[in-house]
């Protein structure tokens, strides 16, 4: 076990590493801040003085060493735009996207297990082509126009739920249903087709056949085994209920951190993209590391390491 | 002298006409709250350390600059009282006695002083440094009276001192002190109507009145600045009632928000449509007579009826309505694609040609569909425009190049000819793909020149230049849309910046 911990979290400094090269390289590539900070009357003299003063005309190779030697300090540099460090600005959003974020993973499995199991147990019924429809649909919907159509529903139709903001339970809601679509689609799916196969298994029948109860069969023995390839979904789905928060954030004037990046790229606004970037990367990573920790609690036979 | 008194006097008259006017409607709503929507949130609220129109928006709030715009866009007094100029390289101004900035400091020429001697510092970093670059040194001569100096003549300084310039806002010298300057660009202290009450970061900016402003105490109680960006969130917060003003709402969607519970005010921007052209390379751009011929193809005010409901400001040359030395009588080329192409065959260009057309997408309202409805026209006299769209980011790249290659839409504003001929049409300007001696030579005199009926008339030979030259396709002046809530009161400034002082439901 304690080898298995020490090469993940190798393998997650390398990751986090690359990661970094990756965001500081590509996004310097389209050119610096200097001439999108200043007004659009300011001479060439004034960009050059200021991208001087920014220490933007130094060589890539050299920003990159001052950045990463004070990234290991815990030092992601100060946000051009905001004149306040770069990973506090990221930081200080985080509790409103985890917000959202918990809103609509809850949302998800609290809509998607029961589906899934429901559809599983009745194959062919009409709830389990309901639950087809269901995730052809979140799967096929932009986020965006469901979005935008939730608003003029909601809000500029019935007035019922506030269109922007954070505040209340109110403000939560379109935002999280918009980010569970995807999620609740995706989980409805695969959970279905595995509980499916599992059912089918050899150990089902055999249970079937000693009398064993079809609801103990499907709640216990089939949905504990079909949980483990969810599983790894589920933890895709927490960075994908991250990233996919950029465009919710946006349309919803959430204040999170995908606003923050939007705007931070939006502005070339290096230091609060790689921040941004970066806390993205750490918070996969860790994910990514607990999945692999919980199947073992799952499933006793992964639990001896190689 | 005698001249900007007896407009002071004037302008004082009206503020307290208006004044006595204003209690009526406050009265109608008590506990008034303003909410306004804008695309994005305050950066800082130190007003020398940004450079964004939605940060100035709220500082404008909470500061004063020494000079303002009233109504009709007039420069107007603020925190100075009066100015004149003693020698060419001297801007003497009379400052406003008795005001307080928001924490009990006193204003006076020691606060002006440090303000400008704060933002001039290279180390310092101002984003909007360009704005006050021409200012040499400030003097205090007395406590309410201060001395700017230049090194040149500088004809526009009162428009390097209005709101617009954003760090020509007054800052309090002890209180920027502290920590460096984070207390201010946290906590913000200014002269101006409204006190800062709470930020949270892309949530709200929240303010309150100043009851003791010295220009009155502004009518609306409370004022909450929110940023958002999504132009369907921002109609559908006005919609709601979630706010009270939205702005930059597109010309689409102006018939839906009139009537009901919400209204639509607009008013033409500042703002400069047009095609420049680079005549540094060897086009058929360098011929006076192709720039004329694509001024004679385009039909402008089509395009402004069909893309932008004939809203903003047809323009006659490049430069704004309502900028110094600008002549009602002035006439854009007519809409004529026949003698478009006359002149192209006289060129040599009888069978057109083929040039590329740069610029952005989305950065400024219609910018890609009125630059298509363009190469629409121009491909009817024979011109083939290639439109390149570029990212923002590459668009500064290539202009720091000099890489504009034929025809571009640039965008662009400025108040005085100074400000908007001189970059971008005097020879080796960063700005500027064209060279005419002659004109040089009357831009140079323009920029030298303080009196103001001189440079009127040195202006007035430059624009029969550019007339003739075709140097530009002059189009319009857009016009910024903002969808209010029915019972508010409030007028829009052409320069985009918002202001509340005169704002009541």
């Amino acid at each position: 076990m304690a080898n298995f911990l020490v090469s993940r979290l190798l393998y997650a400094a390398v990751v986090l590493l690359g990661v970094s090269i990756a965001v500081f390289f590509l996004i310097r590539i389209g050119g610096d801040p200097s001439a999108l900070f200043l007004p659009p009357e300011a001479s060439i003299e004034d960009i050059q003085r200021f991208r001087h003063l920014m220490g933007f005309d130094r060589p890539l190779i050299v920003q990159y060493w001052d950045f990463l030697s004070r990234a290991l300090g815990g030092d992601f540099g100060m946000s051009l735009r905001y004149e306040q460090p770069a990973m506090q600005l990221v930081l200080e959003r985080v509790p409103a996207t985890l917000q959202l974020g918990g809103a609509a993973f809850v949302l998800s499995i609290v809509l998607a297990v029961p589906l899934a199991i429901l559809a599983a147990a009745n194959r062919g019924s009409a709830i389990d082509r309901a639950s087809l429809l269901i995730s052809l649909i979140g799967q096929s919907f932009p986020a965006f126009w469901l979005a935008i159509m939730l608003i003029l529903l909601f809000s500029e139709t019935w007035h019922v739920l506030p269109p922007s903001g954070r505040g209340g339970w109110q403000n939560l809601v379109m935002p999280a249903i918009v980010l569970a679509t995807y999620s609740t689609a995706i989980i409805t799916r695969l959970l279905r087709s595995s509980m499916i196969e599992v059912l089918q298994s050899d150990y089902v029948r055999t249970a079937r056949g000693k009398g064993v109860r079809e609801s103990r069969i499907v709640l216990s023995h089939a949905l504990r085994n079909a949980a483990i390839p969810t599983l790894t979904v589920i933890g895709l789905q927490v960075g994908a209920l991250l990233g996919g928060a950029v465009i919710t954030e946006e349309v919803f004037a959430y204040p999170g951190i995908g606003r923050l990046a939007i705007q931070a790229i939006a502005n070339r606004d290096f230091t609060v993209v790689q921040a941004f970037v970066l806390f993205m990367a750490a918070v996969i990573v860790v994910i990514n590391l607990l999945v692999d920790l919980s199947y073992g609690l799952l499933d006793p036979r992964l639990r001896k390491g190689k | 002298m005698r001249d900007i008194l007896r407009r002071n006097f004037v302008t004082g008259a009206l503020g307290v006409a208006t004044m006595a006017l204003l209690p009526l409607g406050a009265v109608a709503q008590n506990a008034s709250t303003i909410v306004i929507a804008q695309a994005a949130d305050a950066y800082s609220m130190d007003p020398a350390k940004h450079s964004a129109f939605p940060t100035a928006n709220v500082l404008f709030q909470i500061y004063d600059g020494l000079v303002s715009q009233d109504e009709k866009g007039n420069i107007a007094p603020a925190l100075a009282t009066s100015w004149s100029n003693p020698d060419p390289l001297t801007w003497r101004f009379k400052l406003r006695e008795g005001v307080k900035f928001h924490n009990g400091e006193a204003f006076n020429a020691a606060a002006v002083k440090h303000t400008f001697d704060r933002a001039l510092d290279p180390n310092f970093k101002a984003p909007y440094y360009s704005r006050i670059s021409q200012i040499k040194a400030v003097n205090v001569v007395d406590d309410y009276t201060i001395d700017i100096k230049t090194e040149k003549p500088f004809p526009t300084m009162l428009l390097s001192l209005y709101e617009a310039s954003f760090p020509a806002l007054i800052v309090p010298p002890g209180y920027t002190a502290q920590n460096n300057g984070a207390d201010l660009a946290a906590k913000p202290v200014g002269t101006g109507p409204y006190r800062f009450v709470e930020w949270k970061k892309d949530e709200r900016v929240v303010l309150e009145a100043n009851p003791d402003y010295w220009g009155g105490k502004p009518a609306i109680n409370k004022v909450i600045f929110r940023p958002i960006k999504e132009t369907r969130t921002r109609i559908a917060e006005l919609k709601s009632d979630g706010v009270d003003i939205a702005v930059d709402i597109p010309p689409e969607d102006i018939s839906s928000l009139e009537g009901g519970d919400t209204k639509i005010v607009s008013v033409p921007s500042e703002f400069l449509y047009f095609l420049a052209f680079d005549t540094t390379r060897d086009t058929p751009l360098k011929d006076k007579r192709v720039r004329q011929a694509i001024n004679y193809a385009v039909d402008v005010d089509a395009i402004q009826k069909a893309l932008l409901n004939g809203m903003g400001t047809r323009i006659a040359l490049t430069l704004p309505s309502n900028a110094f030395g600008y002549d009602p009588t002035w006439k854009a080329y007519p809409y004529d694609p026949a003698k478009a192409k006359a002149l192209l065959a006289e060129a040599g260009y009888p069978n057109g040609f083929t040039i590329p057309l740069m610029t952005r997408k989305g950065r400024y309202m219609k910018d890609s569909e009125i630059v298509e409805a363009t190469a629409g026209f121009l491909s009817k006299v024979g011109i083939k425009a290639n439109i390149q769209y570029l990212e923002p980011g590459v668009w500064g790249q290539v202009s720091e190049k000099k890489g504009r290659e034929g025809i571009t839409f640039p965008g662009w504003s400025g108040r005085d000819p100074n400000l908007v001929w001189a970059p971008l049409l005097h020879t080796g300007e960063y700005q500027s793909y064209y060279s005419n001696p002659e004109l040089d030579k009357l831009l140079d005199a323009g920029a030298a020149t303080i009196d103001q009926a001189e440079r009127k008339g040195i202006y007035e030979k430059a624009a029969a230049i550019i007339k003739e030259e075709a140097t530009h396709l002059p189009m319009i002046q857009p016009p910024l849309i903002y969808g209010l809530d029915k019972k508010l009161s409030w007028t829009p400034r052409p320069d985009g910046m918002i202001d509340l002082r005169k704002a009541h439901f």
